[in-house]
């Protein structure tokens, strides 16, 4: 039986730093990759360690539908969900904004259309958020796809600091669901953790699986050996894609559906490096994975590289 | 950021994992060795085992007490031997880590004095290369972030490693909980040390060596400040040599 982790999905600036450092040594290809998304992971942990966790009163959860697979945002009442953060976003834009227009050149134009039209109040800051959650909204000179990808940066750092204090509300309860017990979003990455206890028993070494939300970063245990998918546990039908040389990154995939996730072996690390680089480190992996036929169960920013 | 070990000998089933783990991870080969009425074995650290579980017994009443310690280096904050090294860069401490590391430059270097200043009897002399040996903390894996051998190996959560903070903060967690059934737990020598020792009893039960001052040698902690004294004064004498 498996509980969601409350470990935090906002490690420390310092944990990004470090990984990006290290990453950029250990696969120099990726270091323009790196350089370009790295600044934008620190901007976005900043803001999200000083964003407002989830305000007023905790939601009144029912734990036997909690327990049977209904997420905590699905049983608030009339489908709310997570709370209104279109208040921050203006500050939000100031922050993030300049750091992707430094980071995304090829977009910079737009972003800075993008920007004076939150400034100005042409762009709404209910309308902002709103795309951050994929509703279509249009800005004249901003391209679909670049205003949703900055609008979703944008609210991210709010939705991962409400998505912690929900997700300590139901620590102590069972989740077997492959979605997020938060939001009910597709995990996007997973990673095997050592986990220790206080028995006095033997500890096995291989880690628990957690997945990741692709939308706020909460992390739950989930079953070692099954698909996340379909729920193939037939280990003929789950295989692992992995460099011979970078064995604590592989691609677990599924070949009855033909989809895959990204897993992060922590279980030999002395420090755990922040999980969306690892995610950007491991684009190789990915991309292997989609050139053999696998689909991602949740796209990445920079998954269609 | 410095690192540290954590190892909580009330986990300890003295299966010996780490220390043939560490063995095998630096290509040792067996040693000769024979029964000498005890589990402990080899019987001392060698210039090939660089960490030992050391066994000891005590009976109690009708009960025969067993006590097991993972003896190995214990990268010293202020290391006495390289305080006591005549030879520059010869014993070096990682900046990174903390890691006290024996370079080649040892052969050079007096085997006994080094010995005789480390605390815990760790340094050994290898006879073919004539360097001074012992734990590196597996550098070559921390520094690939990856957890030293021994750390890696332990099925019952003995062995810990990590951030120094993290591992004190840990110490001191597992140090409250095993007070409850062994009020005379201790951390040994946690100030000084980066490998830290969770002990549920006299920590000389586990090993004469198990903490600085602990060994019935009174002369330990002398030797050791008179190392870190003479130091300058051999280094001068090396160079002139």
């Amino acid at each position: 039986m498996t509980s969601p982790s409350t470990q935090p999905g906002s490690p420390s600036l310092r944990a990004i730093e470090t990984a990006l450092a290290r990453a950029a040594t250990e696969v120099p290809a990726l270091a323009p990759l790196l350089a370009a998304f790295g600044p934008l992971f620190a901007a976005r942990a900043e803001l999200r360690a000083s964003a407002p966790g989830w305000s007023g009163p905790a939601p009144a959860l029912d734990a036997e539908r909690f327990t049977q697979g209904v997420f905590v945002l699905a049983q608030m009442e009339h489908g709310q969900g997570f709370q209104d953060m279109s208040a921050h976003l203006a500050q939000a834009a100031q922050t993030l904004l300049p750091v992707m227009v430094q980071s995304f050149p090829a977009v910079a134009q737009e972003l800075n259309i993008l920007s004076e039209a939150i400034a100005s109040g042409a762009l709404p800051l209910e309308d902002l958020a709103a795309a951050g959650f994929g509703e279509t909204v249009q800005v004249p000179g901003v391209g679909a796809e670049t205003l949703a990808f900055a609008a979703s940066e944008l609210v991210r750092p709010f939705v991962e600091r409400q998505a912690q204090d929900l997700l300590a509300l139901v620590k102590d309860l069972p989740w077997r669901q492959a979605l997020c017990p938060v939001c009910g979003n597709a995990p996007d990455m997973s990673v095997l953790r050592r986990t220790s206890d206080s028995s006095e028993f033997i500890q096995a070494h291989g880690g628990q699986r957690f997945l990741r939300c692709s939308c706020c970063a909460s992390e739950w245990a989930y079953k070692r050996v099954s698909c996340p998918t379909c729920g193939c546990e037939d280990p003929d039908g789950l295989m692992v894609l992995r460099a011979p040389i970078r064995l604590f990154e592989r691609a677990d995939a599924c070949t009855r559906c033909n989809t895959f996730i990204l897993c992060l072996d922590t279980g030999e690390m002395v420090d755990i490096p922040d999980l969306d680089v690892a995610a950007l480190t491991m684009l190789p992996l990915e991309l292997q994975a989609k050139a053999q036929g696998y689909a991602p169960l949740a796209r990445h920013p920079w998954g269609d590289l | 950021m410095p690192k540290a070990f954590l190892i909580d000998t009330t986990r300890c089933t003295a299966c010996r994992g780490c220390q043939v783990s560490c063995k095998e991870w630096k290509g040792f080969p067996a040693v000769p060795t024979k029964q000498r009425g005890t589990h402990q074995n080899p019987p001392d650290l060698t210039h090939y085992n660089f960490k030992l579980v050391r066994f000891s017994e005590y009976l109690e009443g009708d009960t025969v007490k067993w006590y097991f310690f993972p003896d190995q280096c214990r990268h010293c904050i202020d290391a006495p031997c390289k305080g006591a090294s005549s030879i520059d860069g010869s014993i070096i401490q990682d900046a990174a880590t903390g890691a006290i590391l024996y370079t080649e430059k040892t052969v050079k270097e007096d085997f006994e004095t080094i010995r005789s200043a480390c605390p815990y009897d760790i340094p050994r002399k290898d006879p073919k290369t004539k360097r001074i040996v012992k734990c590196n903390m597996c550098i070559d894996r921390v520094q690939a972030n990856k957890l030293p051998m021994c750390v890696k190996t332990c099925a019952l959560g003995a062995m810990n490693f990590g951030d120094r903070d993290v591992m004190l903060k840990l110490a001191a967690e597992r140090l409250v909980a095993v007070q409850k059934d062994f009020p005379a737990a201790q951390l040994c020598d946690m100030e000084s040390v980066s490998t830290i020792y969770l002990v549920a009893d006299t920590p000389s039960k586990y090993h004469k060596f198990a903490v600085a001052d602990a060994s019935g040698a009174p002369g330990m902690t002398r030797k050791e400040m008179l190392a870190g004294l003479l130091a300058p004064l051999r280094k001068t004498t090396k160079q002139l040599q």
